[in-house]
This record gives structure tokens, sequence and C-alpha cells, in this order.
């Protein structure tokens, strides 16, 4: 036996969306301090098969002529303080620093099943840097699994049933949530910013809550069924109106999280889009960020029509 | 010799035949190609083959009855519209 204490990993268990993600980090570390908002997903024990398998140890980040092709530097749903390189059987996603020394980097291979994490353990940041590469990686390997990792402000209702609302950042999907909770009765936040959803085996459609929630500690590990997703717009009045087709699958497309150099992957994504657009309904409502606004959404989706003049 | 792009996908979502394109710049904004019945279904027969205004023309008159003029018309059209949306291989 070696007596290297420094290297030894400890195994850690999180089942995210019915997804079990593995983390193996240095025993020295406590990982429920490191990445608190995952505490709620942990299980102690493996149960069957880790979809992804993520290991940290404390290294040096490879230079820079080790990166590959760079692929990307903004993204809708991620920003833009990262940049994604692509090498012939890996990727790698860099999160920027001035200081090299505080640079965050993960390889990964082409499918996302196996990362690798390189950083410094004692940067006050890591939690915050592991826990972005560790969405990365679910929402690429979810992928795979008829899941999209979606940026959305997700409320439920009735405890039930979930609506999903995107929009570019700051168009109000975290206002337009909170709208709901206070003019709307049996509302629950589910997640602000990176809810799942997922199409069942039996074809259903469910929305999870994840550990990621942008800056709203939202982390709720539960999931209801979806029952919509409405794309918000600023606008001088409250309108809503359905979208169908096409038109339903571009309403929600700019919110879906997938890398596009990846053929598979982004196949993987648009197949389980396709699907999912034609189970759900999909609404675009024009806003102010009033209780109008809440009622006008909560009308279309759970108010049962009133025919007038009869 | 002209074919289709291999690496986009036919769908059918409601009552609509779509493609979405990747975007291969930096920022991911993808594109949604929309495609009526005919276009779809010629999109179907054309897989692996030449894109020809001829074989085009060719597939529309089996199917359709039209003369071969005015098949010839609708394949240019399509097989340019084809070109100009960057759905043919480079």
């Amino acid at each position: 036996m070696e007596a290297n204490t420094a290297s030894e990993l400890t195994n850690y268990y999180y089942e995210i969306a019915g997804l079990q993600l593995e983390l193996r980090f240095p025993s020295a570390l406590n990982l429920d301090h490191i990445l608190p908002s995952f505490v709620g997903f942990r299980a102690e024990h493996s149960s069957g098969t880790s979809v992804a398998v993520v290991t940290f140890r404390e290294d040096e980040v490879p230079s820079e002529e080790e990166w590959g092709t760079l692929r990307s530097d903004i993204s809708l749903v991620w920003g833009d303080n990262f940049r994604f390189y692509e090498q012939e059987d890996a990727f790698v996603t860099l999160i920027k620093h001035k200081v090299k020394d505080k640079q965050w980097m993960m390889k990964s291979t082409k499918d996302f099943k196996e990362s690798r994490i390189y950083g410094k353990a004692e940067d006050p940041r890591m939690g915050e840097f592991v826990s972005w590469l560790l969405m990365v990686v679910f929402g690429q390997v979810g992928l795979q699994h008829r899941l999209i990792l979606i940026h959305a402000s997700v409320i439920a209702y009735q405890q039930k049933q979930g609506v999903a609302f995107l929009g570019k950042s700051g168009t109000g999907k975290s206002t337009h949530s909170r709208l709901w909770l206070k003019h709307i009765p049996d509302t629950e936040l589910l997640n602000d910013d990176n809810p799942v959803v997922r199409l069942e085996e039996d074809g259903k459609a469910m929305i999870y809550g994840t550990p990621w929630s942008g800056k709203t500690p939202c982390y709720k590990n539960k999931c209801v069924e979806l029952k919509g997703f409405v794309r918000l717009e600023q606008a001088p009045l409250n309108r809503f109106t359905w979208k169908k087709g096409t038109e339903s699958l571009v309403a929600v497309l700019p919110s879906c999280t997938a890398l596009r150099w990846n053929k598979d992957l982004f196949n993987a994504m648009t197949d389980t889009l396709s699907q999912l657009v034609e189970q759900v309904n999909v609404g675009y409502l024009e806003c102010l960020p009033d209780a109008d606004a809440a009622k006008a959404s909560h009308n279309a989706f759970f108010e049962e029509k009133v025919e007038t003049g009869s | 010799m002209m074919k289709l792009r291999q690496d986009l996908v036919l769908r059918k979502v409601g009552d609509d035949y779509i493609m979405v394109d990747p975007s291969q710049g930096m920022v991911d904004l993808s594109k949604v190609h929309t495609l009526n019945e005919t276009a779809a279904w010629l999109w179907e027969q054309l897989a692996d083959k030449d894109v020809s205004v001829k074989q085009v023309a060719e597939l529309l008159c089996d199917r359709y009855d039209v003369s071969y003029e005015k098949a010839v018309e609708d394949a240019e059209a399509l097989v340019q519209e084809f070109e100009k949306a960057g759905l043919l291989e480079a």
C-alpha cells in the first residue's frame, strides 16, 4: 500500500433528474462545503451506472498550446467568461482569468462521460467554478438520455405542474416567476435559471430542479410534470399567443444547451426538443412586469376557456 | 456534382418539416429551415443523389401530374433555393 494520502480520492454520487453523476475528489476536501447546492442531490452509495465521472486532482492547468482549436468564447446560455476548445478526441472548457494561476480547466471525452478538472483547491471560487463545469458536463451527457438542460425560470403550480419561462438575459424570467408567486395561489419556485426537462420512458415530459439556479439559491431535488414553455419579451402591454410546429421549436431552441460542434449531441438535442414541443404547450408572452402578466400566462395554461355569450 | 448536406436531419414537428442547422460561428444561434411537403419529400428522395435540375424535375414528373417544362421551372427554383439556404454540400 502506498501511503500517499494527498492523492487519495473519494467517490461522491449525486442523482440529478434521475441520472447518476460521480465525482472523484481528493479525500482531504469536504465536497459538501465546496458544493453546498449539491448536498440535496447526494446519494450515499452508487445505485447503478454513473452517466458521467468527473475527477479533480490539484494540478497545473496544461499550457495553452495543448488546448486545441478555439470553438467558442461566448454563449447565450453560459455567458462569456469561458472558452471551449476542441481536440481530436476531447473537448476543453476553460474558465478564463487574467492571472494564469487562477484559471480553471476541464478536459472531457467527446461524449462528456469522462472529465478531468484542473485548478487550485485554495481558490476561494473553486465551488462556483466546479459547479459551473459540472453543469457543462451534465448538460451534454444528459442529451444522450433524452434530457435537456434549459435556461429558464420555472414555477410549479399546485405542486404538480411546471411552467418554464424563457427569454434572453434581462428579459425578466425571474421577475415573471416572482409575479406568479405573489399573485397566483399555490405556486412555488422550482428553479430560477437551469432546470432540466426530460422525456421519460412513458413519453411524459417532466421538469426537474437542479443544483444550478443562477443567482437564486433554489436547489430543489424534485420534479413535476412539464405543462409548457413561455418565451417572454418585454412589451408595453400584456399579450399571450400560442405557438405551434416550427414556431414552437424556434421559441424554445435558443434556451437549450448543446455544443453545436458535436453532431451527435446536437442531433440528440433537436430530437428530444422536436418531441417535447409536440408534447407540451408553447406560448409567447409580450409582457409588462406586473400582476396582469402573471395572470395572462396562468390563464392561458390553467383556466378553462370561458365561452362568451352562452 | 452537388449533393444535399448529410449532416442535416429532416424532422416533422406538428404539421411542419424542419431542419435545425447549428451555426458554425462563435455564437450559438442556430438556423431552422422549414420545408413544405413537396420539398421534404424531395429531400428524402435526393439523399445520396446528385442534386441537378434534371434529377429534381424527373422526380416531380413521377409524382405529380405536371408537364416536364413546368417541372424544370420548379426544379430550377428549388435547387437555387437549396443553394441559397446553404443546404448543399460545399
